[in-house]
């Protein structure tokens, strides 16, 4: 691949800061393979402040040039996630949480700030085969039965085949020989959860997983994520529009505002581990989802 | 059972209405002695059929196989470019135009040429079936190498794929849909192609049979030739069509309603 010759690679965070880059980024959206070109400049840092966090973003802002102009989609975000951490970000449609997301997972090149990802760039954490990527849209091969989409994980990343251990922890065992259009939505996005996670990859990168599901499927694919992450512990950055999966799910959430989209506000959830749906009943996590509510009312 | 009756209720129509037509046809003329050189009864075009088999099946081989060859040669080669120019913008850019072109060129100007170039056999053949064939295959391709699910493709990314893995793994299943839809559209081309290249050598052929047919003014064997390349034309359809079901058994286009 196009990155493979770089310069040693231990501690090193990619920072962009190229005017020129813009374009490239812009292009990056675009279906192409060879979109996400090296990063425009690295910059040596001590491995120690940049392998401490799991996530670390310093100043990043990213930029789309459309038709009428250039918008700002991000704007000098700082953000960092511990390892082992769970960390939502929240915010109104158009605040950039997708481009943040995109930008970690090394699928976009920031037009700004520094970025590190497990203590390097993002390309080099996918080199590691160190992300685990589920978006919206589960984004299965049609061709390919839930079995064998899982299996494309393991063989990408060239690690012992877990699948059958996969299916039956996210609850597709008995469906491991299906097409996915044979199956429901909910079953398709477990199925997209399998495959993210049989690589065992160290960052877990969340892009509103459950959003195209029914209430149902929703509220039981949340139970099974919190089951299987209270049991692996991966790092994970979640983005979603519910409070309360935030709330539930997460160590910290991150209120953002909308277009250009900005941190507003940095809050940790304090409920001890394992959770269950009892929370949503509790009177503390109430009053935080209230206060989530009212903060991202005024953030529009 | 079940899939017996199926098949019938899919075949039985259009075959009634085909033997319906052939039926009246066969009346009318007989009922208004319409003299054979204009419209032949079915009954003589099936007599010139079945009295020179031979002759039939050997011009229908070689157009066949000038034919199949030259659809080959064409999808091969503009499957490969079309893989190539969905690698590369600047190549697309570059080759589009001259694509184009050459799409746009009739082919029946150019065959003293291919004459020249590849003297009377097979090969002038084969060349203009690959001409005509060509186009429809690389922009299929094109669009189909580069219609790829961005979900999955932003999966394949972050697990490091190479372009290699991107290829096989993802592009190249995603094109088969439209692959199928080009040949559905160059393989009825690909006859065509065969029989104008064969008019115009007049060396051999279905065409060469038409040709000495019209000169003899012998209609039901000009009749003969006409039906036997539309047996033809639906045997090649038919195949593809078998081949799409089985390789896209998990496309939208192949959902039974």
């Amino acid at each position: 691949m196009v990155n493979e010759s770089g310069p040693a690679r231990a501690g090193r965070i990619a920072t962009y800061n190229d005017p020129a880059s813009t374009a490239r980024s812009r292009r990056a959206t675009c279906a192409e393979s060879d979109a996400a070109a090296p990063v425009s400049t690295d910059t040596a840092v001590d491995r120690d402040s940049a392998g401490g966090s799991a996530i670390e973003l310093r100043g990043l802002a990213h930029d789309y040039s459309t038709d009428s102009g250039v918008v700002r989609a991000i704007d000098t975000v700082d953000l960092d996630v511990a390892p082992g951490e769970f960390v939502s970000i929240i915010g109104p449609s158009g605040c950039g949480k997708t481009t943040m997301l995109r930008a970690v997972a090394g699928l976009l090149e920031p037009s700004f700030g520094s970025l590190s990802v497990l203590g390097g760039s993002p390309r080099e954490a996918q080199r590691d085969h160190a992300i685990g990527l589920v978006t919206q849209e589960p984004g299965l091969m049609p061709w390919l039965t839930v079995a064998e989409n899982v299996r494309m994980s393991l063989k990408l990343a060239g690690r012992p085949d877990a699948v059958d251990d996969w299916l039956r922890r996210v609850g597709l065992d008995r469906f491991a020989g299906l097409y996915p259009r044979e199956l429901s939505g909910g079953m398709k996005q477990r199925a997209a959860l399998a495959r993210a996670l049989a690589h065992a990859p160290r960052l877990l990168l969340m892009d509103e997983p459950f959003g195209a599901l029914d209430e149902l499927s929703r509220e039981a694919l949340r139970m099974e994520l919190l089951k299987i992450w209270e049991r692996e512990r991966s790092s994970v950055l979640f983005v979603t529009h519910s409070i309360r999966e935030a709330l539930l799910l997460s160590d910290r959430v991150v209120v953002m505002s909308g277009s250009p989209g900005r941190i507003l506000k940095d809050l940790a959830v304090p409920f001890a581990r394992p959770r269950s749906d009892a929370l949503f009943v509790d009177g503390e996590f109430l009053a935080l989802e209230e206060r989530i509510r009212v903060l991202l009312r005024t953030a529009n | 059972m079940q899939r017996v009756v199926r098949w019938l209720a899919m075949a039985l129509p259009p075959l009634l209405f085909i033997v319906g037509v052939v039926v009246l046809w066969e009346l009318w003329v007989r009922e208004r002695e319409v003299a054979d050189y204009l419209v032949p009864r079915p009954s003589a075009v099936w007599e010139v059929l079945e009295g020179d088999p031979g002759r039939y099946a050997i011009a229908a081989q070689e157009s066949l196989t000038a034919a199949l060859g030259g659809l080959m040669v064409a999808s091969l080669s503009a499957f490969a470019l079309a893989v190539l120019m969905a690698h590369s913008r600047l190549l697309e850019r570059a080759l589009y135009p001259t694509a184009l072109m050459i799409k746009v060129m009739p082919v029946v100007a150019v065959y003293p040429l291919f004459a020249i170039w590849f003297g009377f056999g097979i090969w002038p053949k084969v060349a203009i079936v690959a001409l005509i064939t060509f186009f429809p295959m690389l922009v299929n391709a094109l669009i189909g190498l580069r219609s790829v699910d961005p979900a999955t493709l932003d999966f394949m990314r972050s697990m490091h794929s190479s372009r290699w893995d991107l290829l096989w793994c993802l592009r190249l299943p995603s094109s088969l849909p439209y692959v199928f839809a080009a040949l559905r559209i160059s393989v009825p081309l690909s006859l065509i192609g065969a029989v104008v290249a064969e008019f115009l050598s007049g060396s051999s052929g279905m065409g060469q049979l038409i040709l000495i047919a019209n000169g003899d003014f012998d209609t039901p064997a000009l009749f003969g030739a006409i039906v036997v390349l539309a047996f033809l034309g639906v045997a090649l359809t038919a195949i593809v069509a078998a081949v799409e079901h089985r390789l896209l058994f998990w496309h939208e286009s192949t959902l039974e309603v």
